[in-house]
């Protein structure tokens, strides 16, 4: 993806990223935050949370990774989310991302957002400053 | 909360350093992290690419042992993750030994239909070993005021 390929407004493809318990539990394993609010359905609930959620920083993860395939080879400056709402393990999520921002230095910046695609929540949002290639 | 509370300690805490780490950024780790996230792009989950390195997020989960100084006040009540923001300078990669500084980058109160909100930016700069800047995390833990 080159810059000149860019125009504002332009949507990323979205992407349904794996939020099974599977690799739930090998994410939280990779970040040392192997806790049952993450892993364990009944220990969640019982924590008052509706089920185990997925981490707001796996999240902001999968969102790089959409960022990374709409733009191989290209670098992410920053990443800015805020974690709103609960999203559970094993509800499936959709990423969306959208160029609000060209400047003249090659970089683009994007809003992005992960929404369950069971409540229609927005679960994760924010913004990515992207240089291009 | 009366603003000027929460004033007087964003004068007397921000930008004080509290606490320090130094690490070695972990190859599986960062692999694992990547590939669970769902990276597919080899930089981030082929060790032996020649640019292999950390994707963006994976230094959001470096933790201390304490988000706050031992005798910080106490601010408001309940605990709630805001969110993460990252600014990177250049990309971690495998084996780098690094040094973290962490301290308050902010402390500002918000007001709305469920009162009060009380934002802690906690934040976390990370340089390598010749003190250049690798990468920054902003966390934003808030408290009902």
């Amino acid at each position: 993806m080159r810059i000149e390929d860019v125009e504002l407004g332009d949507e990323l493809p979205e992407e349904r990223p794996d939020v099974s318990l599977e690799t739930v539990r090998r994410f939280v394993k990779a970040a040392e935050m192997d806790f049952p609010r993450f892993t364990d359905h009944e220990a969640a609930r019982a924590e008052g949370l509706p089920g185990a959620v997925i981490p707001g920083i796996m999240s902001q993860g999968q969102l790089a990774a959409m960022i990374h395939r709409w733009a191989p080879g290209c670098s992410i400056l920053s990443l800015d989310t805020i974690f709103r709402t609960s999203m559970i393990v094993g509800t499936p999520v959709v990423c969306r991302g959208a160029v609000t921002d060209i400047d003249d230095d090659g970089i683009v910046e994007i809003d992005v957002t992960i929404i369950s695609e069971t409540s229609g929540a927005t679960g994760v949002l924010g913004t990515a400053r992207v240089r291009l290639t | 909360m009366a603003n000027v509370d929460i004033a007087t300690i964003r004068d007397e805490w921000v930008g004080r350093v509290f606490q320090e780490l130094d690490l070695v950024v972990d190859r599986e780790r960062m692999l694992d992290w990547a590939i669970s996230c769902g990276e597919t792009d080899p930089r981030f989950v082929d060790p032996d690419h020649p640019d292999f390195q950390a994707s963006t997020a994976f230094p959001t989960h470096i933790n201390v042992a304490r988000m706050l100084p031992d005798d910080f006040p106490q601010i408001g009540t309940g605990g709630i993750d805001g969110g993460k923001s990252i600014e990177w300078q250049r990309p971690m990669r495998a084996g780098d030994r690094l040094h973290a500084e962490v301290q308050i980058a902010d402390i500002y109160a918000k007001t709305g239909r469920s009162g009060t909100m009380v934002f802690i930016v906690n934040r976390m700069t990370f340089t390598d070993a010749d003190g250049a800047p690798v990468a920054t995390v902003d966390w934003r833990m808030i408290r009902q005021g």
